[in-house]
């Protein structure tokens, strides 16, 4: 792979952040009003002292111009402003909170990849089986159903009915003091359910993706050469199948990062998650502006670098592609 | 002496939205040992469905090997469990196939799918398969074939494919190998290049071929006995020179009599009048029929048989009965 594709992909992405950052600073602009009282928040109850301080910090006596070297400054310096509800900068709320959020959606990301594709193919085996039946109206249901529905009875489900999962946060409060390994299995029981309602909708959507991918590069005449060397039935499926059918999987499970993050704010919520998705819908409510432009600029972070680990995996996986800029 | 390579019979149908058809009627081939069997016919008329019976590849379903016998070394195939045809495939059995652009997998080097082919029938580790790989595609003519065998299969040429694909098929040293059309997709200065690579390999390996092609040319020059087929029987079976010279059957003439004669400038290509009526249009009697000029009652109601009447094996009823 060329090292200049990769500087490319990163300069994209670099542009696309700072297309981001130009965007907050237009949000806090149109918002109506007094800009410094818009970023010391409504339920912030802001003090004239407040408001001066936050001008100076902003500069937002300069000409607009000015006030935008200033916030890109801020932000490529890590300072992304205060949270005056939270009395914290923003950077400490997010670094906080982000931990959480990257181990569901990285966890859900892998389970609705591996999950759905294993399905696929088992699908793709038999186009006419069971199997593939259940794949088509589990596709359609996962897709059709939305996320807190397909929470809320997955806690009805947990918390009444059979409690072996918990339905609420990411750790139990009397093994905080546990050995790591206790709290390492403690925090995975709780993922459970969280990261399986979120991986359910993307689960099916791979599981379909999948079958069809598959379906079509068996009838290749790769695959019967592979059969006609005497490859047993599961190398032909696992080995010389599924490396050209995860191509267009590899597309959309790129594409779908960006989903997943924002499915991730809905299950945080349901599940009461401690991640970036509560502090963005908490701070939404309490019109915390500069929490928001956080969370906002962190989300984006996370999709241009999903976007560009999908970019770099596809040119590994697909080697038609490695060499062209 | 059994032959290497015999089919009995052989009777392969098809469920299709016409109902059941039958792409092969009772074929009976051999092939011994060393020799080159060409296989000639229209397109459809059931040549790689022989061919893939062989290998046990039909698609099944919807195909179906609903009768015959195919012998390999007195091993009989049809019925065999599908590990012995796992067993038996690319190391006894190989095949060449028509689409040398579509027959390689596009993400996996072609060193490593030659090497592939080497483990999974002989006991060698990967290091020595690779190195087996790249002194096989110098054996078909790939230059540099160490940087090569790094090579994905976008990054050759039709021709080239068709080398790594005959490098991979020989790889075991089978004892038959089945060229199903191997330079329909080539250039004709690569064709002959393809040909001359399949007759070293003969040479060298001692493998039976099975040629399957449309070119009369290469059957001239490669293939010791012909089959012709048509819609899914063999109705003329010889040595090569009494096919070519002395065709019985009216639709085998026609064939002979379509290739361009060497030197002279032929201002447009001959054919056979009509087409191959589709399989689920056969109905009673000589397939050939509505394109024969000799056709008589007989050959509306009844199916003639392959059988010697003086010459050579031929099914037809005006050979038969000398009316041709
Ligand atoms: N999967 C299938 N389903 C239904 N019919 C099939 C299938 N595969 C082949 N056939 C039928 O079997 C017949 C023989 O096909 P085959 O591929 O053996 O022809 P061929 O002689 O190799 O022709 P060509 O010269 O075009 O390669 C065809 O008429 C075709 O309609
Ligand atoms: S059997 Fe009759 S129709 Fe068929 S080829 Fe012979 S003469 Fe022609
Ligand atoms: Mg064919």
């Amino acid at each position: 792979m060329s090292n200049s594709y990769i500087l490319k992909r990163v300069a994209y992405g670099l542009i696309l952040m700072l297309c981001v950052v130009v965007l907050n600073f237009l949000l806090i602009r149109l918002a109506p009003g007094d800009p410094a009282v818009v970023i010391a928040g409504e339920m912030g109850g802001a003090t004239e002292e407040m408001l001066e301080q936050i001008r100076e910090e902003y500069g937002l006596n300069k000409p607009i111009l000015t006030q935008l070297a200033i916030y890109i400054g801020n932000v490529a310096t890590g300072d992304l402003g205060e949270s005056f509800f939270f009395n914290k900068p923003v950077a400490e709320l997010i670094s906080q909170r982000i931990g959480p959020t990257i181990l569901l959606v990285i966890v859900a990301q892998i389970l609705s990849i591996f999950l759905g594709v294993f399905l696929g193919v088992l699908a793709a085996r038999k186009p006419n089986g069971v199997m593939s039946a259940f794949v088509s109206v589990f596709a359609t249901i996962g897709y059709a159903v939305p996320v807190f529905w397909t929470g809320i009875m997955l806690i009805i489900l947990f918390a009444s009915v059979l409690p072996i999962f918990p339905v609420e946060g990411m750790q139990s409060v009397r093994l905080r003091d546990a050995p790591w390994y206790v709290q390492t299995i403690d925090v995975a029981h709780h993922l459970v359910l969280p990261a399986f309602t979120l991986a359910v909708i993307y689960l099916a959507q791979y599981a379909r993706l999948s079958r069809a991918s598959m379906l079509e590069v068996l009838g290749s005449d790769y695959i019967r050469t592979a059969r006609a060397k005497g490859a047993s039935e599961r190398t032909v499926l696992f080995h010389h199948a599924l490396r050209n059918a995860a191509l267009p999987i590899l597309t959309v499970a790129g594409l779908q990062f960006g989903n997943l993050i924002s499915g991730a704010l809905l299950v945080e919520t349901v599940f009461n998650w401690p991640g970036m998705g509560r502090l963005a819908f908490d701070s939404i409510l309490r019109r915390d502006y500069p929490t928001i432009m956080g969370v906002l600029f962190f989300a984006s972070a996370m999709v241009v670098v999903a976007n560009l680990l999908t970019d770099l995996s596809y040119r590994l996986a697909d080697p038609r592609l490695r060499g062209r800029t | 002496m059994s032959a290497l390579l015999q089919i009995e019979n052989l009777q392969v149908t098809f469920n299709t939205r016409h109902g059941q058809v039958t792409a092969l009627d009772s074929v009976s081939l051999s092939v011994n040992a060393g020799e080159t069997l060409g296989v000639v016919g229209e397109s459809g008329c059931g040549k790689s469905i022989t061919a893939l019976s062989v290998m046990g590849l039909i698609p099944m379903p919807p195909g179906r090997i609903a009768g015959g016998s195919i012998k390999l070394n007195g091993e009989e195939l049809v019925g065999a469990s599908d590990a012995r045809l796992r067993g038996l495939r690319g190391s006894e059995v190989a095949m060449i196939f028509q689409e040398p652009m579509t027959s390689l997998n596009p993400v996996f080097s072609i060193g490593d799918q030659i090497a592939e082919a080497i483990m999974l029938h002989q006991n060698v580790s990967y290091d020595q398969a690779f190195k087996d790989a790249v002194a096989l595609l110098d054996r078909v003519g790939i230059p540099s074939p160490d940087r090569r065998a790094r090579d994905y299969p976008h990054q050759l040429s039709g021709g080239m494919r068709q080398r790594v694909m005959i490098a991979m098929a020989v790889s075991c040293r089978p004892k038959v190998l089945i060229a199903d059309e191997p330079t329909t997709a080539l250039d004709v200065t690569v064709q002959a290049q393809i040909f001359d690579l399949l007759n070293e390999i003969q040479r060298d390996f001692g493998a039976a071929i099975m040629l399957i092609t449309h070119d009369m040319g290469a059957i001239s020059e490669m293939a010791d006995r012909v089959a012709v087929m048509y819609a899914g029987r063999v109705i003329e079976e010889a040595s090569a020179d009494q096919v070519l010279d002395t065709p019985q059957h009216p639709y085998a003439r026609g064939l002979i009599d379509c290739i361009p004669a060497l030197g002279k400038q032929e201002t447009e290509l001959r054919e056979i009048p009509g087409v191959v009526p589709p399989l689920h249009m056969l109905g009673q009697g000589c397939a050939f029929k509505a394109r024969c000029a000799h056709a008589r009652p007989r050959c509306g109601t009844e199916k003639p048989l392959l059988r010697s009447h003086g010459a050579h094996p031929v099914a037809c009823h005006g050979a038969e009965e000398g009316w041709l």
